[in-house]
């Protein structure tokens, strides 16, 4: 579904990736790991097409297609999927209108009829009891005055409307305590299908404990520095990242 | 500025019946302004406009023969009691009146309540509003009778068409709001025309005891007009005052409003929407000035430029002695859509009371990238992102504005306004 080929992508002139390789297929769920500044947010971000992020050499292949010359909102709507670490708040735009607006132009893209106001209603009530959100927070402004968890459970409910193939989830557990953190765990598993994957950035351990990974990847130095299976996840909990410096 | 001088001669010979007083007025106004001419850039409080484009063409004032065929299709806000003027030509069988609403001619307002106009035309330090006491050649009266209660709003619509040569009218509204009446008036400028044309428009408003004003005013001239406006408002014991200006009109706009809370236990809400385009200059001053004890003021103004345009915002609250316990907020907000796009703005405080509660604060920006990305990264295309995020920060003043129908109306132009720079879904 997913494939990166020695990418390397800079950031205002600095070099932060640096020969990526991965493949991820249908079903998988691939972990991410590394200290802050190994390049785990770059690699999402370019995957969604953020235009400050350069990619000077490689590839990023989507369903055997290069996507590295479309648009953010092309990818979203081939099936790409970023949860962001920092999730944005835009002042004035409802929850519900830009959570409607997003998933009809998805539909409109895949040739369906766009859902109007009761239809989605009714959908969109199924997703909150997911991600156990009241419903107060669809009348709000798009994450303004959210805490930094019900930030991270709106990523997760706009992932379930959205229904992508594949979820890039950039520290999505990061910033939660150990209610928010089941309840992120249990949309991320009420996603999960085989024909769809996910890939996880994460800083800990913690979140894997609710999820079953396939893979875990060390990101050193903006490349992949060792990949494993659980059992990695833990050794680094133990051990840090220094023993894999070389 | 010859034109004007000649004008006003004609003026007075033309309206010869008019009372002595009325025209001493008038002469008086005008030396007033001749002693100091049009503001200029070393003006405080005038020095970001340039004035210079009234005096580069000669306007004459509008007369009986610029009266053109009344267009088939006006500017309407639904439910609303109409009172048109095209050309500042009053059409009283085109006009639906209210009931406990007096509508009256100047002259007619003048003969019989002549302490009105002394109350809002003598020494006045803007020389636009002194030019207006000259040539006040249109406007009406307005008055609301005491208690009572208007469920449609009054809607001015004073329009501009047809002109052949350039014109100018110096319309003045009187408008008092009978205490403990309640009552919306929309107060709308508008005009479609190929020739320059100048407003110079001085509203003055009395909010008596525990009056409730909604005052809308509609500022969408034609770009060929330039647009002064002198809006005074007093505000009389626990008078409530929701105002909204919104501007998107006319290649020049000068506003100044001034906000007198004349007594205890008023209070005022003067919020705003400008949007700005092309070369167009959009100047706004407000003065609030609290006079006396528990008065609250609140301003949110926001501006929209793109283009080349520019917004010009200078707020001053005044706390005198003795208001204490005042609450005054100010808060402006630019956004700004092209780098060429200008403003400025300054929100000051004046306080002379020691236990008030105020605060102020402007802030100029650009769309947030961020903001952007993250709505692309979700499907939506480049420009409905755009227009979500303009028309989100427009909408914390929108919501202000309490009458659904003029709501949707302003809503409506500034969907088509958005179309007109570019920005589409």
């Amino acid at each position: 579904m997913l494939e990166i080929k020695d990418l390397h992508v800079k950031v205002k002139d600095k070099d932060i990736l640096k020969g990526i390789n991965l493949t991820v297929h249908p079903g998988e769920l691939h972990a991410i790991m590394g200290r802050n500044g190994s390049g785990k947010s770059t690699l999402a971000n370019a995957i969604a097409g953020q235009d400050s992020y350069e990619i000077t050499s490689g590839d990023i292949l989507f369903n055997g297609t290069s996507i590295v010359a479309e648009s953010p909102e092309e990818r979203a709507l081939a099936g790409i999927f970023m949860s962001f670490q920092y999730p944005v708040i835009i002042p004035g735009v409802n929850n519900t209108y830009f959570l409607k607006a997003a998933l009809n132009a998805k539909r409109k893209h895949q040739g369906k009829t766009e859902l109007d106001a009761v239809e989605f209603l009714k959908l969109i009530r199924e997703k909150l009891a997911v991600v156990e959100m009241d419903e107060k927070y669809l009348h709000r402004a798009v994450n303004d005055g959210f805490s930094g968890g019900e930030k991270k459970q709106n990523e997760i409910l706009q992932m379930l409307t959205l229904e992508p193939a594949l979820a890039i989830l950039d520290e999505t557990d990061s910033g939660l305590d150990i209610d928010a953190l089941k309840i992120v765990a249990a949309g991320i598993n009420n996603y999960r299908r085989d024909d769809r994957a996910i890939v996880i950035i994460t800083h800990y351990q913690r979140i894997l404990k609710y999820l079953e990974a396939d893979y875990v990847h060390v990101l050193i130095n903006g490349k992949i520095a060792k990949t494993g299976g659980e059992n990695l996840a833990e050794q680094l909990e133990d051990k840090g990242y220094s023993w894999l410096d070389n | 500025m010859h034109y004007l001088e000649k004008e006003l001669n004609e003026l007075i010979q033309f309206w010869d019946e008019e009372p002595e007083a009325l025209r001493a007025l008038r002469s008086d106004a005008f030396k007033q302004y001749k002693e100091v001419g049009l503001p200029n850039r070393k003006w405080e409080g005038w020095q970001f406009t340039d004035f210079s484009a009234l005096e580069k063409t000669s306007y004459r004032l509008a007369s009986p023969g610029d009266l053109p065929p009344v267009p088939e299709t006006l500017p309407t806000i639904a439910n609303c009691n109409r009172i048109l003027i095209i050309n500042g030509h009053f059409q009283e069988n085109l006009s639906v009146l209210s009931d406990k609403v007096t509508v009256q001619t100047l002259q007619h307002a003048y003969a019989t309540n002549p302490e009105i106009f002394n109350k809002t035309v003598v020494n006045n330090s803007n020389p636009f509003h002194n030019l207006n006491t000259a040539l006040m050649n249109s406007g009406l009266a307005i008055i609301v009778e005491n208690n009572a209660v208007i469920d449609n709003p009054i809607h001015i619509l004073y329009y501009t068409t047809g002109l052949t040569e350039p014109i100018m009218n110096h319309p003045l509204f009187l408008i008092v709001a009978g205490a403990d009446s309640e009552t919306t008036i929309i107060e709308h400028y508008a005009g479609t025309t190929n020739v320059q044309y100048w407003q110079n428009v001085v509203t003055y408003i009395n909010l008596s005891d525990n009056a409730v004003l909604n005052h809308t005013r509609i500022q969408e001239e034609d770009l060929n007009g330039n647009h002064i406006a002198d809006t005074a408002y007093s505000l009389e014991k626990d008078a409530q005052l929701n105002a909204f200006h919104f501007a998107s009109g006319s290649s020049l706009y000068r506003q100044n409003i001034q906000v007198n809370l004349a007594s205890s236990g008023a209070s005022s809400t003067v919020n705003g929407l400008c949007l700005a385009k092309d070369r167009q200059h959009l100047d706004q001053q407000i003065i609030i000035n609290h006079l006396k004890e528990n008065c609250s003021s609140n301003q949110l103004f926001k501006y929209i430029l793109s283009d080349s345009s520019a917004g010009v915002f200078n707020g001053r609250v005044i706390v005198s002695e003795g208001a204490q316990k005042t609450d005054a907020q100010q808060t402006i907000r630019n956004l700004l859509l092209t780098d060429k796009a200008l403003a400025h703005s300054s929100p000051q405080l004046e306080i002379y009371a020691d236990d008030v509660k105020c605060s102020h604060g402007s802030t100029t920006g650009q769309l947030d990238k961020n903001a952007i990305f993250y709505m692309r990264s979700r499907g939506i295309d480049v420009q409905t992102a755009q227009l979500l995020l303009i028309s989100g920060f427009a909408k914390e003043v929108m919501e202000t504005i309490t009458n659904t129908n003029i709501d949707t109306y302003i809503d409506e132009k500034l969907t088509t306004w958005l179309e007109h720079i570019g920005v589409t879904p």
